[in-house]
């Protein structure tokens, strides 16, 4: 086999020009494959770090049916959020386990109206974890025993015209099907740098909530922080078994229309590089063509020699698969090259926020990754590509009669 | 010349399934750009068009300080009687219509589940809104003096399970800076099949949306809609009067102006590529010609061809694989256009919000994107070609006539 390799290796190098514009033609493909990856998975990146962020936390608990309704915010209390509580507190990765009110509600000032989520926090169990809570730049944050105070996002406060100090309307839905409205003063205003995210909340103390929404002593959800992100499944097992009739999800449920985008664009791109290795493929397959016809007399040779015809075509295999090989591995410098300019340089989505749901969560430059997430099976992709290439010269070799080869002028 | 295309065409001939590889090659790569930019411009098209139809219009008249991102309902933010400036405005030659429209922010609860909506009072009459009239699934449409009707979407009524005569909260914000709240009706329900908007827009009769909101004989806006849209800046001229502004589809259309042009680098960066990876293949299919063919070369020329008919011949044999490979490109790219333009791709709710996408997306191709498509792979093809016929040219005839491999 060795020599075989020895063989290939040497035999593409005949004629390096052809070889090289062949190698060159695979590598675009797979660093165009490359950054892609690395496009996407920064992209991820940039929405799921801001993700738990907004969200608070790790891992949320919610009561059964929460999730098929999660677009309406349901009003569905926990039937035990204290066990859930216990629960999450025991495992040595969670920082803070905390209770919450989310209802739905709409905030109106003279200025304008905003449908808004309302979530009733607990600002003293919350402060060393909540991104919002520590970011308020003017006023100040929640306490626990706030009435009619409220915490809003600057997006929220420019939009309706609010300052420090200021009224407005908080319409909220409660239980037993009523709606709640009150006049809120705003305490504090928060700025995470996404006001397309902060438009969408109200903050209040959990207390608050508790009267206001007629869920006294109650909460929809428990939000749980992590250590480190990473650790969520570990995590959320033992809380499932303390409370089977709860539904405990991570932040990567939370955006399934991301999931669902980043998975059809992935496929179109998939076929899209499959598509230019392809047309890539078609050259290795020409010049093995070529070589095959080259070497008439020394295929003759070989075979007089003793080389089985399956021992030939192995031989053009392996030169077409060598060239695909050759391509990946320059493919990979040249894009490992350009992806370390990319993740300097970043770049800018912010014209694109209001897009989507979750491109509001980009609240600045995105830096690609190296785009690695996928490089076996791109470097797999480029390697089957040659080798099918390859078999239709191949087989040609090996048809070759021996004694006809050699008279081959 | 002639003679030069013939003898291109006979050498191309000469390697039959190498030639033909070449082509497909280049075919391949032309009938997956076709397929790429008919959908990327279908899909800009349909959003543009939707967005026109249900939203922007060609253009609107708004209140110089009204502020669509806030639906503020203050007095000073409306259009005072509506009617008469619809009117003044529907005389205008351009005008196919002119309809005034109120939209204000609320929330529909039902049971436990709350959802924010987009209220929009419009004139049941108005054949402005006949997409909304011809997409109803259930229900029966609005009534002028209908005073406790909505209309809503099917996504949104799929997800707060309702059905045509059902009853809702519905509470909404008010002019003077409050809310108030009603139980509605829902008389019919509607599908645009776009999820951004049927999500998120509900209707009710002008006169019932301006009771509740207390913006009597107000409106957000004048809907209009032109016989052409190319139209829309000069009417907007001609309408500029003090305490109103208009807003073109144009500028309403912003962001999707800004993700179209990002497309079209997009797309620029992918016929590089491709046309890149193709011209790859056809240089080297010619360069083996060359070498191939170098005796033959050596001949011509001692037969007195000169160095630059040699190269001639070369760029006729580029342009001939280049004019194959456009043939392939075009009857594959069309096979696929077609399907793409007819059974168009699902892609469902993809939670785009900024743009009116409907749940599948149709391939749409301009005349000026497959001319440049077909002129790009020509050039690519000649410049490629440009390579191996230096190469061929440059051969001294008597090293040529020597070789001997």
């Amino acid at each position: 086999m060795k020599l075989y390799l020895r063989l290939a290796w040497r035999n593409i190098w005949r004629h390096s020009r052809r070889t090289l514009i062949v190698i060159v033609a695979m590598s675009i493909g797979l660093i165009m494959m490359m950054l892609y990856d690395g496009l996407v998975a920064g992209f991820e990146q940039a929405i799921y770090g801001n993700a738990i962020r907004v969200l608070g936390g790790n891992i949320q608990v919610h009561a059964a049916g929460y999730h098929a309704q999660a677009d309406t915010s349901p009003l569905l209390p926990l039937p035990d959020e204290a066990a859930i509580l216990t629960a999450a507190r025991a495992q040595p990765q969670v920082v803070s386990a905390s209770r919450r009110i989310i209802t739905g509600g709409l905030a109106t000032s003279a200025d304008g109206a905003f449908a808004v989520q309302i979530i009733g926090i607990e600002p003293d169990v919350e402060t060393p974890v909540n991104v919002v809570l520590q970011s308020v730049k003017s006023g100040r944050s929640l306490t626990p025993d706030d009435q009619d105070v409220a915490l809003i996002g600057k997006g929220l406060a420019d939009a309706m015209g609010l300052q420090v100090g200021d009224r407005f309307t908080l319409a909220g839905r409660a239980t037993h099907d009523q709606m709640r409205q009150r006049t809120m003063t705003v305490g504090g205003v928060y700025d995470i740098g996404m006001s397309d995210i902060e438009k969408q909340s109200v903050y209040l103390s959990l207390g608050e909530a508790e009267t206001l929404y007629g869920l006294t002593g109650q909460a929809t959800e428990v939000v749980v922080t992590l250590k480190d992100i990473g650790h969520e499944a570990a995590v959320m097992a033992p809380i499932q078994a303390s409370l089977p009739g709860v539904e405990v999800t991570s932040w990567q449920t939370n955006f399934p229309e991301l999931e669902a985008t980043i998975g059809t664009k992935g496929a179109v791109m998939t076929i899209f590089g499959i598509v230019i290795m392809g047309i890539a493929g078609i050259g290795i397959l020409n010049l093995l063509l070529m070589a095959v016809y080259e070497r008439t007399r020394e295929i003759g040779l070989l075979g007089a020699l003793g080389l089985k015809p399956r021992q030939i075509s192995l031989l053009f295999l392996l030169e077409g698969m060598m060239m695909g090989l050759a391509g990946a591995v320059v493919g990979i410098l040249i894009g490992l090259g350009l992806m370390l300019i990319f993740r300097q340089v970043g770049f800018d989505y912010s014209a694109f926020s209001s897009l989507t749901s979750y491109t509001a969560l980009i609240s600045g430059r995105v830096y690609p990754t190296l785009g690695l997430e996928q490089l076996p099976a791109r470097a797999i992709t480029v390697l089957v590509i040659s080798a099918l290439a390859a078999v239709i010269p191949a087989r040609e070799a090996a048809q070759r009669e021996p004694a006809e080869a050699l008279h081959f002028v | 010349m002639l003679q030069l295309i013939k003898l291109a065409f006979r050498d191309l001939g000469r390697n039959r399934r190498r030639s033909f590889f070449s082509a497909l090659a280049l075919g391949l790569g032309v009938a997956l750009l076709l397929l790429m930019a008919s959908v990327l411009e279908g899909e800009l098209r349909d959003a543009l068009t939707t967005t026109i139809r249900l939203e922007s219009g060609h253009l609107q008249v708004q209140a110089a300080n009204y502020d669509e991102t806030k639906t503020s309902l203050k007095w000073e933010d409306l259009i005072d009687n509506p009617d008469q400036v619809a009117s003044q405005i529907a005389g205008l030659a351009p005008v196919v219509e002119a309809t005034p429209r109120l939209i204000a922010s609320g929330i529909l609860s039902m049971g436990d589940q709350t959802t924010g909506v987009r209220v929009m009072g419009i004139e049941p009459s108005a054949t402005a809104n006949a997409p909304f009239q011809e997409g109803m699934v259930s229900g029966s449409w609005l009534q002028a003096d209908d005073r406790d009707g909505i209309l809503i979407g099917q996504s949104l009524a799929d997800k707060l399970s309702l059905t045509a005569g059902d009853s809702i909260q519905l509470l909404v914000n008010t002019s003077d800076g409050t809310v108030d709240q009603q139980v509605f009706t829902v008389r019919g329900i509607y599908s645009t099949h776009t999820p951004g908007f049927d999500d998120r827009t509900i209707f009710m009769a002008l006169a019932k949306a301006q009771a509740l909101t207390g913006t009597e004989n107000h409106a957000s806006l004048i809907f209009i809609m032109l016989q052409n849209r190319d139209q829309a800046a000069a009417v907007m001229a001609a309408l500029q009067g003090p305490g109103y502004k208009g807003v073109t589809w144009e500028q309403a259309n912003a962001l999707m102006l800004e993700v179209e042009s990002f497309a079209g680098a997009y797309m620029a960066m992918l016929y590089l590529i491709v046309l890149g990876v193709t011209a790859s293949v056809i240089v080297n299919t010619l360069i083996m010609a060359v070498f191939e063919r170098t005796r033959e070369i050596g001949i011509l020329s001692s037969l007195g061809m000169k160095s630059r008919q040699i190269m001639l011949m070369f760029f006729a044999e580029s342009s001939l694989l280049a004019l194959g490979g456009v043939v392939i490109g075009l009857v594959l790219g069309g096979l696929l256009v077609a399907y793409a333009s007819t059974t168009g791709f699902y892609i469902g709710n993809m939670g785009v919000t900024g743009l009116l996408l409907g749940e599948r997306i149709y391939g749409y191709l301009t005349l000026r994107d497959a001319g440049m498509l077909i002129a790009a792979a020509f050039l690519v093809s000649l410049l490629a070609g440009l390579y191996p016929a230096v190469i061929a040219a440059r051969m001294e005839p008597v090293d040529a006539l020597r070789d001997t491999q």
